[in-house]
This record gives structure tokens, C-alpha cells and sequence, in this order.
């Protein structure tokens, strides 16, 4: 039986390995993208949109995976959050991937257009933070750092700062008459892209939470809808919730 | 590590299960044949952990039984190690698979940008061996130099193309302004390439590593000296040059030319690529040991990716704004020699949309300055 558990253990680790692996793939295609819109790189557009059909396949062998361990293994407790927090952040960065190969998209539509150099710094720094933000997603993940991955939150707020300052410096330009119509509108959508990868990697941090000490952040929201349900009007939120069996 | 995985390494480093010749780093080599001559058997942990290179072996399951200390950590940015762990542990089992030596080249983006080559082979008792190489360098220096033969060919081919051609309408043409109009586009040509020509020599001179001139400088007065030469320019382009030197006298020993070259070069730089409004500021201040004079511009920036770049040889960052403005592409690779003639350095930081600053930096001897 114990050798058994050893052989679970040992799978459990090797997902994680993989997990951390498909959140590195996100970490190399950011700053790729960044520079395939800045430099208006045709190839290295191509190369994301190939790349992301194997994270594509590798997130679909790692949801196999984690769906044999939950059905042949049926772990409780921690292990059993773990995997279900892996089977939701595999989602997290696969997505991630696609909103990568989606600035390289646009980065195709408005290919020969010169971008001011105003929003040139500002998508710089987006993707730079985008990228930092999904960095210390995994450094959290690895680590099981739950004060890290709370901190994510913060950091995103600076990378949310920067959608809106891109947003404003894309209507300046407008204004000035530097920018085309058509280019101004991919770049507010590429903004928004870099501004959910962000997204995404706090949600990593929710789910590194989750799987450490069973908190989720939707227990705000339902331990509200059960006290308006009470007539209670308290905002108690239990913190952290331990999970089933811990 | 296991005993047998460790004779295995060295005793048949050179053969893979197909008894074929195999292609192993040279270091690799050398260190096997001498362990094999010598009758007692050094620390082979200690040997590889020495290695310069990523080496790791694998056990026929696939499982890793052994990394070195560069294996490990082979770039030391988690993202990028964990892909490079994953593409050995790839090419391990395809090693496995096919009997076969593999060898990859990894081009990852970092940033810092690595380029790195894996290369596994199977050993003739069932282990394989992964040799990691990171030719980062080797692969930049390459890329400098491809880049130059490209940019040199062209900064000399464009004028002497355009001056033929410009000659050879000029040749047929009897309408005086059509004449008037060519000949001064010919002087333009002329011009350019003679400036070109010009800072050739300046950097090559430079390079040489010719005796400085010795001269005891003010750096104030050289300041304010390479300010007051482009004010008529920036006045031209609504630029404002903003100089602060400090009163008290801060004296350097140096060439004096060279050095008033390479501020005037950075001033001339922050004009050229600021917009009319904008200022330019030129500051003198003493850090500890050392002297620095910055170069501070509101202009367009440089991206990221080209900071690494801007000191080479003809390095253009916007190739078509950079040839407009009328350099030769050759001024900040003058002004860093000029800077490693002096013992110091220049460095650059830049945003995109806010502007570059760029910092001459020369160490102050102890007794130099008060």
C-alpha cells in the first residue's frame, strides 16, 4: 500500500513538473508576442500560432493525466485540492497561450503600420509585467508561496494602470491624427489581451491558495448570498476554509 | 552517482549501442581519456561539476540519475531552465526510441535571448548522456558580425549607387535647373560618404589603442564647450539645450578631442531624435570614484531589443529615420572606444515615448578632484 501511495506521489510531483513546464511555454511566448508586434515580425508571428497548437496538446495529455489520477487514485485532502487546482490553472495558461497567438494576430493586421512611439513604450511595459506577473505565478506554484501568489493581485493592479494609460495615449494620438482608425482599434484589443494574461495569472494565485489552504475567493461572494439569504446583513468571510477531509 | 553509470560515461563516451562514432565535446573527451590513463580514478562528480557544460545521464526508464552543477541551473531564469530541462528529458526518450543520436538548437527569448545546443547519445549499457552548450555568445558575436558586412555594404554602396546615377542623368541633361538640382544631390552623396569614410578612420585611429593625448581637462568647460557647439542646431529644431555643471572645477586626465568628441556626439543624438518643444539636458556630477557626464533626451526612445545594440558598427535602430538624419551609424561605437581609452564606459537606458539618457562615466583617480 505504501509503495502504491510512493508511485501516486511520484505522479502527482511529475504533473506539477509539466504544469510548471506549460506556465514556462506562457512565460517564453509573452515577451515573443511583444516582439512581434513592436517589430512588426511576420515569422515569429507564425511560430506562437505553431506553438501554441502543441501547448494546446500538451494541456489536453496534462487534463488526461490529472482525470486518471482523480478516477484510479481517488485522493482526499490536499492531494485532492491539488489536482483539482492544477485541472483549473492548466485552463488558466492555456488560455494565456491564445491571448499570446491573439497579439500576434493583430500584430499580422496592422503589419506596416508605424506605431507612435508613446504607445510603442507603453505596450513594452505591458508585456513586461504581463510577463513578470506570470513569472511569479509559477515562482508561487513552485514554491507553494501562498503570500506570493496573494501578491498577485497588487501587481496586476499596475498592469491594469497601464491598459487604461494605453487606452488614453491611443486617444491622443487619434486626436493628434497619428494613428489610423483600424490600427487604433487592435491596439486597444491588444491592450486588453496583455491586461488578461494579468487576469490569468491571479487566478493562478487563487488556485495556489486554494490548493494550500482550501481558501477560494468565491467564498466571499457565497458567504454574502447566504447572509442576504439569512437577512443577515454581516460581510463574514470565512478565511481560510479547510478542505474536505484536511 | 552510480557506479556503473559512471563507467559507463567514460568508458564508452566515445561509441553509442550501434558501436558508431559518436559526436561528444571535445572537454568531455579529454577529460574521459584522461581518467582512463590515469590508474586512480578521480572524483568524477568533482570532474563534471567542473565542466563548462550542461551534462546529465539518464537511466534506460528515462529517469535522470545525474546532473551537473551547470545542469542544474543552466541559465539560472527558471523559465527558461525548466524548458530546457524539458527538451533534454525530449530528447532523451527520442534517444531511447530511435537509438539515435539527437541534437537540438534551443532559441529561447529570455529575455536575455539564449542559444543553446543539446545533443544526447545512448551509451552502450543502457544509459543515455545529454550534453548541454550554451553558445548565447557565440551565437551574438556571429550576428554582429553578419549584421556589419550587411550594414557596411550598404552605408557604401547607397552613395556610390546614387552618385552613378546622379552622373549619368546629369549626362544627358541640358535644362540649367534639372543641372542645378543633380549636382547639388551629387554634393549630397559626396558629402555623406566622405563623412562616412571620415568616421571610419576616427573609430579605426580609436581602435588602435593609439597613446592618448595626456592633457589636464575641465570637464565644465568641456561640457559647456560641446553644449554651445550644437545650440544653433537645436535652436534650428525648437530643441532646448538645459546644461547644469556645477561650479566647482572637476579635473580628468584624458584626451581632451577625443573626449569633447564623444559628449558632442551624444548631444548631437539627443537633438536629432527630440521633437521641437522638448529639452535636452546635459549634466556634470561626481558619483563616488567616479565622474559622470549625462545626456538626457524627451525624444522617441529606443526599444528594448535594440539597447543591446546601439554601440555597434552601423547599427541602425529605425533604419529608414535612422539614414535621414544624416548620420554615418558610426558615433556610439566612437564614443564607447573613446570611453575604454579612458578607462571608463558609456551606458544607455532608454523608455520608448519618454526619451533615452545616456551616461560617460570616468573614474577619478584619488587626489584628482577636491
Amino acid at each position: 500500500m505504501e509503495e502504491l501511495r510512493k508511485g501516486f506521489h511520484g505522479e502527482i510531483n511529475e504533473v506539477r513538473q509539466s504544469l510548471a513546464t506549460l506556465a514556462a511555454s506562457v512565460i517564453e511566448a509573452i515577451p515573443r508576442a511583444t516582439n512581434v508586434l513592436l517589430a512588426s515580425d511576420l515569422e515569429g508571428a507564425e511560430y506562437l500560432i505553431l506553438t501554441d497548437d502543441e501547448i494546446d496538446a500538451r494541456s489536453l495529455e496534462l487534463e488526461d493525466r490529472c482525470y486518471r489520477l482523480l478516477a484510479l487514485q481517488a485522493p482526499v485532502a490536499g492531494e485532492l485540492r491539488q489536482l483539482v487546482a492544477i485541472l483549473k490553472m492548466i485552463g488558466e495558461i492555456e488560455r494565456s497561450a491564445d491571448l499570446t497567438v491573439n497579439i500576434a494576430k493583430a500584430a499580422r493586421r496592422i503589419y506596416g503600420h508605424n506605431l507612435d512611439p508613446k504607445l510603442r513604450g507603453i505596450i513594452s511595459k505591458m508585456g513586461d509585467q504581463a510577463q513578470q506577473l506570470f513569472a511569479a505565478a509559477l515562482e508561487a506554484f513552485e514554491t507553494e508561496d501562498v503570500a506570493k501568489a496573494s501578491a498577485l493581485d497588487d501587481m496586476d493592479s499596475y498592469l491594469d494602470g497601464l491598459q487604461r494609460q494605453f487606452v488614453q495615449a491611443i486617444f491622443e494620438c487619434n486626436l493628434a491624427g497619428t494613428i489610423d482608425l483600424q490600427v487604433a482599434i487592435q491596439l486597444a484589443v491588444v491592450a486588453r489581451f496583455y491586461e488578461r494574461i494579468g487576469d490569468h495569472a491571479v487566478n493562478i494565485g487563487e488556485r495556489i491558495l486554494y490548493a494550500v489552504s482550501g481558501w477560494r475567493p468565491e467564498l466571499k461572494g457565497a458567504a454574502r448570498h447566504k447572509a442576504r439569504l439569512a437577512g443577515d446583513d454581516t460581510d463574514g468571510v470565512p478565511f481560510p476554509e479547510v478542505g474536505p477531509g484536511s | 552517482m552510480a557506479a556503473a553509470a559512471v563507467a559507463s560515461l567514460f568508458g564508452a563516451v566515445l561509441r553509442d549501442r550501434r558501436n558508431r562514432g559518436v559526436v561528444v565535446p571535445a572537454a568531455v573527451q579529454d577529460l574521459a581519456a584522461r581518467s582512463i590513463e590515469q590508474s586512480r580514478g578521480p572524483d568524477y562528480e568533482v570532474v563534471l561539476n567542473a565542466l563548462p557544460l550542461g551534462v546529465v545521464l539518464a537511466a534506460s526508464d528515462g529517469s535522470v540519475i545525474f546532473r551537473n552543477r551547470v545542469a542544474v541551473s543552466v541559465v539560472g531564469l527558471r523559465h527558461v531552465d525548466l524548458l530546457v530541462e524539458a527538451a533534454v528529458d525530449r530528447l532523451i526518450r527520442q534517444t531511447f526510441d530511435t537509438a539515435e543520436a539527437k541534437t537540438e538548437r534551443l532559441e529561447l527569448f529570455g529575455p536575455p535571448p539564449r542559444v543553446l545546443i543539446v545533443s544526447t547519445v545512448e551509451l552502450a549499457d543502457g544509459f543515455c548522456l545529454a550534453v548541454i552548450e550554451d553558445i548565447s555568445e557565440r551565437s551574438r558575436i556571429d550576428s554582429v558580425r553578419t549584421d556589419f558586412v550587411a550594414n557596411i555594404s550598404h552605408e557604401l554602396k547607397t552613395p556610390v549607387g546614387a552618385l552613378s546615377i546622379l552622373a549619368e542623368t546629369l549626362q544627358g541633361e541640358a535644362d540649367p535647373a534639372v543641372i542645378a538640382h543633380l549636382s547639388s544631390q551629387m554634393i549630397k552623396e559626396a558629402h555623406r560618404m566622405s563623412d562616412t569614410i571620415d568616421d571610419l578612420l576616427e573609430l579605426s585611429k580609436i581602435e588602435l589603442d593609439a597613446p592618448l593625448r595626456q592633457n589636464n581637462i575641465d570637464l565644465g568647460a568641456l561640457v559647456r564647450e560641446a553644449a554651445e557647439r550644437h545650440a544653433r542646431t537645436a535652436a534650428a529644431g525648437g530643441v532646448t539645450i538645459a546644461t547644469d555643471v556645477p561650479e566647482a572645477r572637476f579635473v580628468v586626465t584624458g584626451d581632451r578631442i577625443q573626449l569633447l568628441s564623444a559628449a558632442s556626439n551624444l548631444i548631437d543624438n539627443a537633438i536629432k531624435y527630440s521633437e521641437p518643444g522638448d529639452t535636452v539636458s546635459v549634466r556634470l556630477y561626481r558619483e563616488p570614484g567616479k565622474l559622470v557626464i549625462s545626456v538626457e533626451d524627451e525624444g522617441i526612445g529606443i526599444p528594448p531589443a535594440d539597447l543591446d545594440r546601439i554601440f555597434e558598427r552601423f547599427y541602425r535602430v529605425d533604419k529608414a529615420r535612422g539614414r535621414g538624419t544624416g548620420g554615418t551609424g558610426l558615433g556610439l561605437s566612437i564614443v564607447r572606444h573613446i570611453m575604454a581609452n579612458h578607462g571608463g564606459e558609456v551606458n544607455v537606458a532608454s523608455q520608448e515615448g519618454e526619451g533615452s539618457s545616456f551616461r560617460l562615466i570616468l573614474p577619478v583617480q584619488i587626489g584628482d578632484n577636491q
